[in-house]
């Protein structure tokens, strides 16, 4: 009788999870939608930034910043690690966590010093379990991280670089690479590279994305710039200002990705939440059948003992 | 269109497109000064400041508080990239102050470390001067 009675008791708060998992579900395809939306939003910004790193580069500047140079001598590496500060997103955290703790243990071989920094409180804690020491940790962004709060992380990275404190920085987030593909990485921010840059000598070498930003902007049709102050002076803004943008969409990156890896975690949790209720109901009918069986067959005995 | 009798201006921030509209004028702050774009102006490409952008269209006349970026001039419009673009009463004074306040602390010992003082210390000079 007892076992009828859990059966239903467990069937019911399985009911319980199911009917929350799936409103998590939900609220994350919202969220996921927001940040999505927010993460095209920011691609803009992106491509008129490479426009005018174009018009520059055809203008015959010469390119050199702080920021583009390589030390010589790499005696301290940083790293970032972003994570969400919310679990039940699967192997989200895990990934991450796990990809910066391999890319650590590989510089520990041969550097000593360098400050980790982590954002997120599933990394935090993640870290602090590893023995790590985390330098500064960030739990204000979610699924909507704002540019300013990036920004002073990025002018940190930078003073830190140009000042000579860290000789190479590295990011570990997840890339957002389609809605159905996100991947765990730890890539090299600085010395700043993703500066697509044609060389005078080599004007086709260029990126997708700046063919694309220079056929439907403004310089298609070869316009002579004035520049103001002089070109190599809005070079040395435009640097920083596209590291910014750089670890800016890191960040964006990482918060769809979360949202992702919840969507599908809440997602499967749903399935198979509907799973057990199914083969516990199953049970629990099986079980009543077998009661009302067996009663029967009671009051059967009991009625062929009287006759 | 800056060909026909308005500028078509638009302001991007990292985050998204903050203004996209046209106007009669366009006034921003360069990093020496104040440039004031027309339609027609000839195409350059400028290092903006930190201060006040000024969108004249008619009579009516909206400010902005521009956060350093630059300026893209091209015969089909005007782009703006600006880290942030904020109304007025926008700014948190208090907040620059704190800024202006570590601004002041860095230590200038190298060229770079110089220009990175200059800079943090105007641009929260800036936000102090147009807060409300």
């Amino acid at each position: 009788m007892a076992n009828i009675r859990q059966l239903d008791k467990r069937r019911k708060s399985v009911k319980n999870i199911r009917k929350i998992t799936r409103t998590m579900e939900l609220i994350s395809t919202g969220r996921f939608k927001k940040a999505m939306d927010r993460a095209s939003a920011a691609t803009d910004y992106t491509k008129r930034i490479t426009a005018i790193v174009q018009d520059l580069a055809k203008s015959g500047t010469e390119v050199s910043h702080p920021l583009l140079v390589q030390h010589d001598k790499i005696d301290s590496i940083d790293m970032l690690v972003l994570t969400a500060n919310r679990g039940l997103c699967g192997g989200y955290n895990g990934s991450v966590v796990r990809a910066a703790i391999a890319r650590r243990a590989e510089i520990k071989q041969q550097i000593e010093s360098g400050e980790i920094s982590v954002s997120g409180k599933r990394g935090i804690s993640a870290m602090r379990y590893a023995g790590i020491p985390i330098e500064k940790s960030y739990t204000e962004f979610d699924d909507k991280p704002s540019f300013s709060a990036v920004a002073r992380i990025a002018d940190d990275l930078i003073e830190r670089y140009i000042t000579g404190k860290v000789d190479r920085v590295d990011v570990a987030y997840t890339r957002f690479v389609s809605s159905s593909k996100q991947v765990a990485i730890v890539e090299t921010l600085l010395p700043f590279s993703s500066l697509e840059l044609p060389t005078a000598s080599t004007p086709t070498a260029s990126t997708p994305g700046s063919v694309e930003a220079s056929s439907d902007g403004a310089s298609g049709n070869k316009e002579d710039y004035e520049f103001l102050p002089s070109a190599s002076a809005i070079l040395e803004e435009v640097v920083p200002a596209s590291f910014r943008a750089r670890l800016f969409k890191c960040f964006l990156d990482a918060a769809v990705s979360e949202q992702i890896a919840r969507m599908v975690a809440m997602k499967s949790a749903t399935e198979n939440a509907g799973d057990i209720i199914k083969s516990l109901s199953r049970r629990y009918n099986r079980a009543r059948q077998s009661k009302i069986t067996q009663e029967i067959m009671e009051i059967i005995g009991g009625v062929e003992a009287l006759g | 269109m800056s060909t026909n009798d308005k500028v078509h201006c638009v302001v991007v921030t990292p985050e998204k497109t903050e203004l996209d509209t046209t106007c009669d004028m366009l006034v921003l702050p360069l990093f020496d000064g104040e440039l004031a774009i027309q339609p027609g102006r000839a195409p350059m490409v400028g290092r903006l400041g930190f201060g006040m952008m000024r969108v004249r269209d008619g009579s009516t006349v909206t400010e902005w508080f521009v956060d350093g970026g630059f300026v893209q001039v091209t015969r089909q419009g005007v782009n703006v990239l600006t880290d942030r673009l904020l109304k007025a009463e926008q700014i948190d004074r208090k907040e620059a102050e704190e800024d202006l306040n570590r601004a002041m602390l860095i230590k200038a010992s190298s060229p770079e470390s110089l220009a990175l003082k200059e800079r943090s210390v105007t641009q929260a000079q800036a936000k102090i001067r147009l807060a409300k």
